[in-house]
């Protein structure tokens, strides 16, 4: 897993959240994780394939995906419903493809497939690599990026 | 008349969002679909003046869908809506005969400014 594959997503945070829910954000530190995931209250995953195969989650409490989803939907939402989990899975999906996008200009040919919205807190999902992590902190609350690529064979042949 | 639009997204909250962009812009919805396979079987039904449709869906995505239905009806005026901005996905969509494509995240303008161009690059 290379440092380069999350610089796209975390950029990719900053301008989603600001444009989608005009959401500041700030950068925390980078770690690294191994290859076991624990979910927040609330976790988007998208499933990354072509040059670069994995996974890109994105996890958050409860109350930060009510906010995020109100902020999407211009009006407070009362409870997190089906239109709720909706805006934060196309939150997820405008993330990882404008991030796509970006590694694609530096050469990596991905795509992506339609995210998923995990509901519930400390259930454990395990990726192939090890993941990189970034937190940001953001007006609506803390989004913890997790990014878990590896390149293909046929990329590395390539 | 208002021209009458079908949108194809398998996300509710973006149906729901581009269904008030396009009423407020002055716009009918023609109806929506929530697959591209789902899109293809609707299209004849509906006979939107333009189909404003997803890529990354389940079942059949957007550009397998738009290609069968201006395979079926040559003159349909079809728009992707993604948040993938590839190259690749783009050429293969426009060299399938689909008018133009708008990147999510988008303001609502660019939605109004999209439909109407292929609007009136058809009449």
């Amino acid at each position: 897993m290379k440092v380069e594959y999350i610089q796209p997503f975390v950029s990719a945070v900053f301008t989603v959240l600001e444009t989608v829910a005009g959401c500041k954000c700030e950068r925390g530190a980078l770690a690294l994780r191994n290859t076991t995931f624990t979910t927040r209250q609330v976790t988007i995953m998208a499933g990354v394939n072509g040059d670069l195969e994995g996974a890109a989650m994105y996890g958050m409490s409860m109350i930060t995906a009510q906010k995020i989803a109100s902020g999407m939907m211009g009006s407070p939402i009362q409870q997190f419903d089906e239109m709720a989990m909706s805006a934060v899975s196309e939150l997820g999906n405008m993330i990882t493809g404008n991030a796509t996008t970006q590694l694609s200009e530096r050469g990596y040919h991905v795509d992506i497939t339609p995210p998923s919205v995990i509901k519930g807190a400390n259930v454990e999902l395990s990726t192939k690599t090890p993941a990189l992590v970034v937190p940001i902190s953001s007006d609506y609350g803390m989004v913890e990026i997790n990014v878990a690529l590896a390149e293909t064979a046929l990329r590395k042949a390539a | 008349m208002a021209k009458r639009i079908m949108v194809v997204d398998d996300a509710l909250f973006m149906r729901a969002t581009i269904k008030r962009i396009l009423e407020q812009g002055g716009y009918e919805i023609a109806g929506e679909a929530e697959n591209g396979q789902e899109a293809v079987d609707k299209y004849p039904q509906f006979k939107p003046d333009v189909v404003l449709m997803d890529i990354t869906m389940p079942v059949m995505d957007g550009i397998s869908a738009a290609k069968a239905i201006l395979q079926s009806d040559p003159g349909a005026i079809v728009l992707m809506c993604t948040a993938l901005g590839q190259q690749n996905m783009v050429i293969e969509a426009i060299k399938a005969g689909v008018k133009d494509y708008i990147v999510k995240p988008f303001q609502p303008e660019r939605v109004i400014e999209g439909v109407g161009k292929a609007l009136g690059a058809k009449a």
